[in-house]
């Protein structure tokens, strides 16, 4: 097998999961109870969310723990009261199907995948509460000027109070797909809330955490015994803390080493692959390849690629996805048939480089196939 | 690493109209592929016996009711794997629009009479073997072929039982006509379920032991009746115990109920029996004063018959006097005897629910059908 989707999902990691085991079965208490064993528990708990916080540079008690990265983003979007919501039409569906259910305006991108700014400056009136605008983008890897929309944001607000304009102003960011890859900061990125996601950084799936700064007001998503700040009731999930917080702590530690060894795999794969058409050429995360092959259909090469053990995404009209084509590609203006062409190809810690050569052998393989099946 | 579909058959069966076509331009078959293992083996066998082979599938129904997945996005991803395994092109089909509007609203139509209609007769008469025909033609089609068990006959054209008894689906097809059967191949008619699932495995398809899809596709594993109301108001009324004209419960509206039914009847709180565990059976409908009426007596009169009234009757053959009739899927063949409109049964039958279909049989062969009035 040749894994080849780690934007997708990545595998819990050895340790990760060591870590994680003892409060399955040993240290299982409920946070909440009276007695010592379960007190341990909590600290241990509080330990790895400190951990986790440490990661993006922020403190223990910013931190609202929620079951991924969905539940983070609708809850961000809870600091919303009269004021409206710009997000940034390449963003997952997540944040789009949350920003549109308050009404929300999309900021159009530049052929490249980055934030138009000049659109958002347009856009942005004062009428504007909350800007939605993912650090790295989850098909392209599009890596979004974060700090320079902040900078842009903090004139606004000093504009807007000078005006004694009292609409309050948040940039909230999804930062799911960059966490692995880039080292974030909450002060330096200047968001006021920051969604991340364990299930992206070879820990569990279902743990995610949203950084919320001191003037942020939310609404709780759940109620209930009050936990995470009366923000999302629910006992904790502490094993998926723990493993979260070994996960992201692995990752930071690695962070330079991945990023110089994907950025020479993607050069080779780039090298040795045949008659494609480059997608995210640049401003984007060392680990994603995004190809398109004119005239193909890219959901019968993943079934052809499928088949000899190598797995990839699409943007096209894949049937696994309900048949709807990739807004994000459309956003950058590719024509349907590029969309319909379109490999997203993403490395991760599952692969070496010789997997690499192997994967570009065998897709020029399954292209060149199909180009003679179409020709007859 | 897996090898190349196209380059041996494993176990493939010999067929009526494959050797003669060696060498004659190849004849253009357009598949119908469902997801499943039956349209996939049929393709695959199609692609081995020479046909220029195209698969499509049949978008019928795509639309998620709160609680019921339609699972069409994956079939689709299974049909669309054996395709490329196979090597053919592949295509959807768009019939959203005609299905909603010849299946769906007939079947709405009809059970808001009182009647239970086949979606599964419908959809073969008016989609598959109609708007899949017809527009496959019109793409250059010279046959078009479906994973359905059942036979052609040239002559005639005769739509014969297929050889897996247990299988057989010529009571879905009974309507279809003439014209498009004769342009028809179902290619494992001849064939017993075990043996197509392991074609398929030998030759590599995935979906070889997928889980098999019952009854119509889009209302899916929720029912029928959680189907229906989301489109038919729930209108509540009285269950009545037929003998003593007693009230005996209170239902959602009668158009929900099917008769023999014995399920989902909440009586005084028990669900379908009282006091002495005897369940109760739907016998009669009154869909204009929305009562229901039910009987713990197997043998209401209501549910037996020994003749049935025939509508909307297609019929294929002028044989069909002395008939044996199927009232339902895979139940056994009875005989009967047919004047056009009117089966009388020298034993009296259990009555099938009004909207269903009577398929008339001369031996192995379907001669047509009629509606139950």
């Amino acid at each position: 097998m040749i894994y080849l989707d780690h934007a997708a999902a990545t595998p819990v990691s050895e340790k990760v999961l060591k870590a994680m085991e003892p409060y399955f079965t040993v240290d299982f208490f409920n946070p909440s109870a009276a007695y010592l064993p379960a007190k341990k528990v909590a600290a241990n708990y509080e330990t790895a969310k400190g951990v986790i916080a440490h990661a993006i540079g922020a403190k223990s008690s910013d931190l609202v723990i929620t079951a991924g990265a969905t539940e983070a983003n609708n809850l961000a979007f809870s600091c919303l009261g009269q004021g409206k919501v710009l997000y940034l039409i390449t963003e997952h569906a997540s944040v789009r199907a949350v920003a549109e259910k308050y009404g929300g305006e999309a900021v159009k991108v530049l052929p490249s995948g980055v934030i138009d700014l000049a659109d958002l400056k347009g856009k942005l009136n004062d009428d504007v509460q909350l800007i939605s605008v993912a650090l790295a983008n989850n098909e392209l890897g599009t890596i979004q000027p974060l700090a320079e929309i902040s900078a842009l944001i903090r004139e606004v607000k000093i504009d807007r109070l000078k005006r004694g304009v009292k609409m309050p102003l948040y940039l909230h960011s999804d930062a799911s797909q960059a966490i692995n890859l880039l080292d974030i900061n909450v002060a330096r990125l200047g968001v006021d809330l920051l969604t991340i996601n364990a299930a992206k950084v070879y820990g569990p799936k279902g743990v995610g955490a949203l950084y919320v700064s001191h003037d942020v007001r939310l609404s709780p998503i759940s109620v209930g015994g009050g936990q995470e700040n009366g923000l999302r009731s629910g006992t904790e999930n502490v094993p998926g803390v723990i493993g979260f917080a070994e996960a992201i702590s692995r990752a930071k530690d690695h962070i330079n080493g991945n990023r110089k060894k994907y950025a020479s795999w993607r050069k080779m794969l780039l090298q040795e692959l045949q008659g494609y058409e480059l997608i995210n050429k640049k401003h984007t995360l060392d680990n994603f390849v995004v190809l398109c092959y004119n005239g193909i259909d890219a959901e019968r090469l993943i079934f052809l690629l499928e088949d000899q053990g190598i797995y990839v995404a699409t943007g096209a009209a894949c049937a696994a996805s309900k048949g709807v084509r990739s807004h994000v590609l459309k956003a950058i203006g590719l024509s349907d048939e590029q969309i319909a062409g379109s490999l997203r190809i993403t490395f991760g810690e599952t692969n070496t480089e010789e997997q690499i050569h192997e994967a570009a052998r065998i897709i020029n393989d399954a292209v060149a196939k199909e180009y003679r099946r179409i020709m007859g | 690493m897996n090898q190349s579909s196209s380059d041996t058959l494993k176990g493939a069966r010999p067929s009526l109209r494959s050797s003669k076509d060696r060498f004659i331009p190849k004849r253009t078959v357009f598949v119908g592929m469902s997801g499943g293992v039956d349209s996939s083996v049929s393709a695959l066998l199609l692609k081995e016996q020479g046909y220029n082979v195209i698969g499509v599938y049949m978008k019928n129904w795509s639309k998620d009711l709160p609680g019921m997945k339609c699972p069409w996005a994956e079939d689709l991803a299974d049909a669309k794997r054996v395709a490329v395994k196979l090597g053919i092109p592949f295509e959807v089909w768009d019939f959203e629009e005609a299905y909603r509007e010849k299946v769906v609203e007939y079947m709405l139509s009809e059970f808001r009479k009182g009647n239970t209609p086949n979606p599964d007769v419908m959809c073969n008469q008016e989609i598959k073997f109609k708007l899949f025909y017809e527009k496959a033609m019109a793409a250059g089609a010279d046959f078009i072929a479906t994973g359905h068990y059942a036979r052609v006959l040239p002559a005639g054209p005769s739509l014969m039982r297929a050889v897996d008894e247990n299988k057989d689906q010529t009571y879905f097809l009974y309507r279809i006509s003439d014209e498009a059967l004769a342009h028809t191949i179902f290619p494992i008619g001849d064939m017993m379920k075990p043996d197509v699932k392991k074609l398929a495995e030998e030759n590599g398809l995935h979906n070889a032991y997928k889980k098999e899809s019952m009854g119509v596709c889009f209302v899916g594993e929720v029912g029928m009746k959680d189907f229906l109301k989301e489109y038919i108001d729930i209108k509540p009324g009285e269950i009545r115990e037929i003998e003593s004209e007693k009230v005996l419960g209170y239902h959602e509206g009668a158009v929900f109920y099917t008769i023999g039914q014995r399920h989902g009847l909440y009586l005084n709180g028990v669900a379908g029996e009282i006091n002495d565990g005897l369940p109760y059976y739907v016998v009669k409908k009154d869909i204009e004063k929305n009562i229901v009426y039910v009987s713990k007596n197997l043998n209401d009169e209501n549910i037996w018959a020994d003749e049935l009234h025939l509508k909307d009757v297609a019929l294929r053959s002028d044989d069909n006097h002395e008939v044996l009739v199927r009232l339902r899927h895979r139940a056994p063949l009875i005989p009967a005897i047919f004047d056009g409109n009117t089966l009388k049964f020298e034993q009296k039958i259990k009555r099938p629910a009004s909207g269903q279909s009577a398929v008339l049989y001369n031996d192995e062969i379907c001669i047509g059908g009629g509606i139950i009035a």
